[in-house]
């Protein structure tokens, strides 16, 4: 059956190597994905952290011991990682620690604040109010970028949906409805013109998605699967309504 | 691309300065430890100002400082300059305009992300009804060399089919180029966040 189905697509032999490519781009689509969820799942918690932080360095902690505690009081990615770094830099420095940390999640936003953590314990600033008031901009800025996320992510969907789905399976049901090739009508270069139209019709949706949501560089792994899919939505629904 | 980029990285970039500077730390040394990395542009701007200064061949850091505003691109950052400019001609309270202009920015941002999903709102309807409409249109022209070459043809005189296919595809063209347009918007209107 899957040689059948092959078989059907072989005057279209775009299609199959764009199906064939989408394969191995899949692939590389899915770890940017799970990253950037690990990714967010630590900078979301990072506002309440800082708090927490800022808290128990106001009741006279030091900020080594605070983050010792901080990380033994939750199981978030956060914590986890922050207590395995702590527990392998027991014959380095604090400092050395932090910067591991910072390393480790992978996040430009808690390097940052570790790099002005840093820099603050190396000129002797009040730490509780620094801490503050980087709990108070991430938090804002995570709000912000969720709320981008939120609201946008339905839009993103719906364009590709529409774009890639339903108007590929659209036109075909109209160009197999009144035009079917198994009544004789010469309709194979006219395919191939439509059938190319909407694989780039489909980049240009999926391409603008990504951008709408911030993450344009991990949508181009997807590119070639939702062209492949909207060019085979179209040969394929032509075939199976008009013969 | 380059006033993304700015406006991505300013705050951070304030903030720093203000972290910096309440701790007692200089203006230069400042300046030296954005340039040192991790701000993109600003760190790049900042090196290559304090590797000048450094060798002696300009004018000083106001007159360095001056003609960075002139590279700037985005007013956040224009304003920044300004402020460091006039820090060092005039012995300002920096850290106090750093804190006043780290609240702005991030009210300014606060709106310009607000701003970019009510225009975005429209993206999706605007691409969807020139992705559609269209390719429907163009669908049906195409098609009518075929449709109509029965007695139908003969009560009219069609163009050639060769032109009814240059116009179908120059018309896919066309769309997809519209289609591009409309989402170049999601790019430009970018907050950088």
């Amino acid at each position: 059956m899957i040689f059948g189905v092959l078989e059907s697509f072989n005057d279209t032999p775009l299609l199959l190597y764009l199906a064939v490519f989408a394969l191995a781009c899949a692939g590389g689509g899915i770890p940017p994905m799970i990253e950037r969820r690990r990714r967010r799942g630590i900078e979301n918690e990072l506002p309440s952290f800082l708090e927490s932080l800022a808290d128990s360095v106001g009741a006279g902690r030091g900020l080594q011991e605070a983050m010792k505690e901080q990380s033994e009081a939750s199981e978030s990615p956060l914590a986890l990682l922050l207590r395995e770094t702590l527990k392998e830099g027991h014959a380095s420095s604090f400092e050395a620690s932090l910067s591991a940390f910072a390393a480790k999640t992978r996040s430009s936003q808690v390097q940052r604040v570790m790099m002005l953590i840093e820099t603050a314990m190396a000129q002797g600033s009040s730490l509780r109010d620094i801490l503050s008031d980087l709990s108070r901009d991430y938090e804002r800025l995570n709000d912000l970028m969720n709320k981008r996320e939120s609201e946008l992510q339905g839009r993103g969907i719906l364009i590709i949906l529409f774009v890639s789905v339903g108007l590929p399976v659209l036109i075909a049901f109209i160009v197999g409805l009144f035009a079917p090739a198994s009544k004789g009508f010469q309709i194979s270069s006219f395919n191939q013109t439509f059938g190319l139209f909407f694989a780039a019709a489909s980049a240009v949706g999926v391409a603008v998605s990504g951008r709408m949501m911030g993450r344009f560089k991990d949508t181009l792994w997807w590119l070639p699967m939702w062209m492949a899919v909207s060019m085979g939505l179209y040969l394929g629904s032509v075939k199976l309504v008009g013969g | 691309m380059r006033k993304l980029e700015e406006k991505r990285e300013l705050l951070y970039v304030i903030r720093t300065l203000d972290v910096l500077m309440s701790s007692g730390v200089g203006l230069e040394a400042g300046l030296h430890t954005i340039g040192k990395g991790g701000y993109g542009i600003i760190s790049q701007d900042f090196s290559a100002m304090m590797k000048r200064l450094q060798k002696g061949n300009s004018g000083g850091l106001d007159k360095e400082l001056k003609s960075l505003s002139k590279v700037a691109e985005s007013a956040g950052y224009k304003r920044l300059l300004n402020t460091l400019y006039t820090n060092v001609t005039q012995n300002t309270d920096l850290v106090e305009t750093l804190k006043k202009q780290g609240a702005r920015m991030e009210e300014e941002r606060s709106e310009e992300v607000e701003k970019y999903i009510e225009e975005l709102g429209g993206v999706p309807e605007t691409l969807l009804s020139i992705g559609m409409i269209g390719p429907i249109i163009l669908a049906i022209v195409g098609l009518v060399p075929q449709l109509m070459s029965g007695d139908l043809g003969a009560f009219m005189s069609l163009p050639d089919p060769a032109v009814i296919s240059g116009v179908v595809n120059m018309g896919l063209i066309g769309t997809l180029v519209g289609m591009a347009l409309i989402g170049l918007k999601a790019h430009t209107k970018d907050p950088g966040l």
